[in-house]
């Protein structure tokens, strides 16, 4: 099993979420979050008051995956988040070591 | 007989029964109750049944266990509370027990055999909630357990001692009452308060709880709780709650209750548990089932609901009465609030303990009283009286079916609409029918249900909370009691309530609020088109001029676009903005979309928008905002008719003498903003006004609007003339709040003013609007010397106090226009500035090409594209405007 998480644009967070429901992926954790990568802020003026816009608005995806799912949940995130500018977002990927379903303590992929 | 299974068997005082063979007794009961539910679909029924088969059980056991017979032992006996006490046993409701001791000797020997007894209920899997007292223990008020106390008021002998029980229910519970009424009273509101606002104080909840919610059973219990506490406290006895209540409130609360019974015994049901969560799949089990009504009908769910909603707010409509029947005296501060709001009274309405009632009788139905009665609700958050609601429902049956016939409805409910309190006078009239009566298309999504797993509440309640949450931006007046549930705005709600304050006029936007979602009630598939075509009916009875009636249209076709916009554009990137740009036009439209998308999403559900949705959205209104204020240069008019359906509409207002290439020529070269900002019928006299420049050399209008004058003048342009119109206002100690400075291609200015009369000089003198329009002609055609009008003027006024301190800022932008500079002034406010700054700009051979000025509040904003000798103007000579710019600050 491995835990995708995934940082995206939120324009293109409805794409990105289709496209992962057409490949299987059945359930995600979606947030609202905020923050920078190499994509610093910049600074606005409105009415004469200057503020930095420091901190962009992303949504974060995370998802826990059967190993044979991972590759083309990858892909259906590229495709459709890339827009080819900076900001475009990140995913990450780690294993993890065991799931249990609290109701039935199922383990393992069967408990995802 | 032994092998009927309903026999309760009796095994005499001193064996302990086996629970065993019962269950199979009580699992053939529930069934055949369950079953004939089924069949009838009659919830009281169930409950009836329930509480008498429960009550068999219990009579068996207290033989069992207590006495033989079964008024005996003395001392002591078995009594029901809360539903059970009732006879309104759901099916998996819990049975409140009181087991009740004369004194603490008599608890003590029965201690054993009230745990066998509880035991063996819970075994048969009765969910027994087993409460041992004495007599006086029931006679205290219980602070940290008014349940207890409450479920006393429902309470009813099972068996043991009758004296015992008659000592409880004809003594002590009256005791308690007269004693500690008001405490207990009290206590109903502040539990009904916290479990109402549990669950966002509206009944219209899209998946309600049939207990806990608004308009719910448990309000219904409230009800009759206070009716009995009134009884024993002012009548010293017992009455049966509904025959007490108004005939009215009776047959309503009835219908209520059981249909609110049966959809509860069929969630049960449907549930197998305790739980009263009405959600969608429930709905539409028991709407196909027809579940509460009489005769049982197979219905849509959105229908079925409807009826639900109708009978919750005769709930709540019964609970709000009686509390204000039986409200406790409060706080000698709240009565001082009451008695200084009884001052509020005026010819036609007086307020006594913060209720309005009419002066004038129901005959007399003017429909204008009656929205006058609304209007006074708006400004001050008063409730009407029953009276005034009886007059309301009179004044409504006697409504003319064309309500056209309304003299003056939009100017009253103009004021309704913006008045600090228009949610509640809006749902008031809502309620009473008013607002179905005016605007019949407001009618048709009452008690609507749209599912969607996303909106929590139905489409009227959501849309009358969309005003109400626009209306918490606005700072509270005093701090009066009925303000005192306010939350403090949250910072990034600040500048929503900062953009709300300036907009010229937000009735419109609240009129677009109103209407924006009528269309969901109507067989239309897309509800904005709904919506745009029910609310041309409004426009005509409203009487609205056509510029208002477009800028409504415009928002409620838009009403989802800034949303679409934040959530699925990339909001940074600048062809986003743009676009959105482009769609909204002008600078007020732009506030007005924005403000709604906050109110649409902020009434969805309370979570719906988060500090991230809002700073997001305030960044697309901030980005959009600049980008009109720096694109005035670039994006100008080219082929006005064939670019805009607008012009075209400017074209058939002036007939046939005009020829399309004459207007072209006009608008040619003007800011787009100039097309977007302005109504057809101005852009139509701008041109006639245009037509005469050539052989007058100016040509002004000189209107008085509601709060200020507006000035146009269109001349031809030459060096300092905008400061000399600045110069000739100032001169006159007007004070501009507004202005526009645009040039078209063939060298005409058209210059708007918006000012504000200090000191009421066109006012008080008729005679001196000519002069001024005289001295503004004779100052642009050279006729008149500037400086003698202002001589000795501008520095000779006395400067208003500044109540903030603004420190004066200049910046300058040389990117965003392709031949232009711009300049970016905020400053502190003051008579004449306008004029100094722009004198000074023309002294420094600067020249304006685009002039937006605004004010807001004690904050001007100035933006002003400036070119020299054609050109973007040099670092070197920047910074000279900057230094005499700054100076001048």
């Amino acid at each position: 099993m491995t835990k995708l998480e995934a940082i995206v644009q939120p324009s293109r967070f409805d794409s990105v979420k289709d496209a992962l429901h057409e490949v299987g992926v059945d359930g995600m954790t979606v947030s609202e979050v905020r923050g920078h990568g190499r994509q610093k802020g910049h600074t606005e003026v409105y009415r004469g008051s200057e503020y930095t816009v420091d901190l962009l608005p992303k949504v974060k995806l995370e998802m826990i995956l059967p190993d044979k799912l991972v590759d083309s949940a990858v892909a259906a995130i590229l495709r459709t988040a890339k827009t080819g500018k900076i900001g475009d977002g990140k995913i990450f990927l780690s294993k993890v070591d065991d799931a249990i379903r609290i109701r039935n303590e199922e383990r393992g992929e069967a408990a995802l | 007989m032994p092998d009927d299974p309903r026999v309760i068997p009796n095994r005499g005082p001193s064996s302990a029964p086996s629970p065993s063979p019962l269950l199979t007794t009580c699992a053939v009961e529930s069934a055949s109750v369950r079953e004939r539910f089924e069949g009838h679909g009659d919830g009281l029924a169930v409950l009836r049944e329930g509480s008498a088969f429960v009550d068999t059980v219990i009579d068996g056991f207290y033989r069992d266990l207590f006495s033989a017979q079964k008024t005996s032992p003395q001392d002591f006996c078995l009594v029901a509370l809360g539903g059970y006490g009732r006879r309104e046993l759901f099916p998996f409701s819990d049975i409140d027990l009181l087991f009740l001791s004369l004194n603490g000797q008599v608890e003590t020997s029965r201690k054993d055999a009230v745990a066998a007894m509880a035991r063996t209920l819970w075994d048969l899997r009765f969910r027994v909630g087993h409460t041992p007292r004495t007599l006086a223990e029931c006679g205290k008020l219980h602070r940290d357990n008014l349940e207890f106390n409450t479920s006393l008021l429902d309470c009813r002998y099972l068996a043991g001692d009758p004296a015992l029980f008659e000592r409880l229910r004809g003594e002590v519970i009256p005791h308690l009452v007269r004693r500690d009424g008001q405490d207990l009273i009290r206590g109903f509101v502040e539990m009904t308060q916290a479990r109402h606002s549990k669950h966002g104080n509206t009944i219209f909840h899209l998946e309600p709880n049939l207990k806990e919610a608004p308009g719910g059973l448990r309000d219904f219990h409230v009800a009759r709780w206070l009716t009995l506490v009134s009884g024993l406290d002012r009548q010293g006895r017992w009455v049966v709650p509904e025959e007490v209540w108004p005939q009215t409130l009776q047959a309503e609360g009835a219908r209520a209750f059981e249909f609110l019974a049966a959809a509860r015994c069929f969630v049960h049901y449907a549930r197998g548990r305790d739980d009263n969560q009405l959600t969608y799949e429930g709905q539409e089990l028991a709407a196909a089932r027809g579940i509460g009504c009489a005769p049982a009908r197979s219905l849509h769910p959105a229908d079925w609901m409807r009826t639900y909603f109708r009978h919750a707010r005769s709930v709540q409509r019964l609970t709000a009465r009686l509390f204000d029947e039986v409200a406790p005296a409060r706080s000698s501060l709240y009565a001082l609030f009451q008695d200084w709001r009884s001052r509020l009274s005026n010819a036609d309405f007086s307020v006594v303990r913060g209720r309005i009632f009419p002066r004038q009788p129901a005959t007399l139905g003017d429909p204008r009283l009656v929205l006058g009665l609304f209007e006074m609700m708006a400004r001050h958050g008063l409730d009407p009286s029953r009276e005034a609601e009886r007059w309301v429902a009179d004044a409504v049956a006697r409504l003319p079916r064309q309500p056209s016939g309304i003299p003056g409805l939009w100017e009253t409910f103009r004021q309704i609409l913006v008045l600090p309190h228009s949610a509640q006078a809006l749902r008031a009239m809502h309620r009473l029918g008013l607002l179905g009566a005016i605007f019949p298309e407001f009618h048709c999504v009452d008690c609507l249900v749209v599912r969607d797993y996303f909106h929590r509440y139905t489409v009227d309640e959501h849309t009358l909370m969309t005003i109400e949450s626009l209306h918490e931006l606005r700072p509270v007046q005093g701090k009066g009691a009925s303000d005192g549930g306010r939350h403090p705005l949250e910072g990034w709600q600040l500048r929503f309530a900062e953009i709300l304050a300036e907009l010229e006029k937000p009735e419109l936007l609240f009129l677009g609020l109103l209407f924006h979602d009528v269309g969901k009630g109507m067989p239309n598939e897309n509800h904005v088109e709904g919506s745009l075509a029910a609310v041309e009916g409004v426009f005509e009875r409203l009487g609205l001029s056509l510029e208002d009636r477009e800028t409504v249209r415009f928002l409620i076709a838009n009403h989802l676009e800034m949303s679409a916009t934040v959530m699925r554009r990339d909001i940074f990137d600048p062809e986003t903005i743009r676009n959105f740009a482009h769609l909204v036009g002008s600078p007020e439209r732009l506030k007005m979309l924005c403000l709604l998308t906050y109110a649409d999403i902020k009434s969805v559900n309370p979570e719906a928008l988060t500090p991230w949705k809002a700073e997001s959205l305030w960044q697309l209104y901030a980005a959009t905002e600049n980008y009109l204020a720096r694109s005035l240069d670039e994006e100008r008019v080219h082929s006005a008719i064939a670019e805009t359906g607008k012009a075209e509409r400017v074209l058939k207002l002036l007939g046939s003498p005009t020829s399309a290439e004459e207007f072209n020529t006009f608008l040619e070269g003007f800011p787009r903003r100039y097309l977007e900002t302005h109504a057809p019928e101005e852009i139509a006299e701008h041109f006639r006004m245009g037509r005469q420049v050539a052989s007058s050399q100016v040509e002004l209008s000189l209107k008085a609007k509601d709060r200020f004058h507006e000035l146009t003048v269109l001349a031809t342009d030459r060096p300092l003339l905008f400061a000399s119109l600045t110069g000739v206002l100032a001169a006159w100690g007007m004070n501009i709040l507004k202005a526009d400075a645009f040039a078209n291609a063939s060298g005409e200015i058209l210059d708007t003013f918006r000012f504000v009369d200090l000191f009421r000089t066109l006012e008080l003198n008729p005679g001196e609007t000519d002069r001024l329009k005289d001295d503004i002609a004779g100052v642009v055609t050279g006729r008149t010397k500037l400086q003698d009008l202002i001589h000795g003027r501008v520095d000779s006024q006395i400067r208003p106090v500044a109540k903030v301190k603004i420190a004066g800022q200049v910046r300058f932008d040389d990117t965003s226009s392709s031949h232009s500079t711009l300049l970016e002034l905020i400053a502190q406010d003051r008579p004449g500035l306008l004029y100094q700054v722009s004198s000074a700009l023309a002294e420094l051979g600067c020249n304006i090409e685009v002039a937006l000025i605004d004010t807001e509040g004690q904050k001007v904003i100035d933006v002003f594209y400036l070119t020299a000798g054609g050109r973007k103007l040099t670092q070197l000579l920047q910074s000279n405007v900057r230094d005499a710019l700054l100076e001048l600050l």
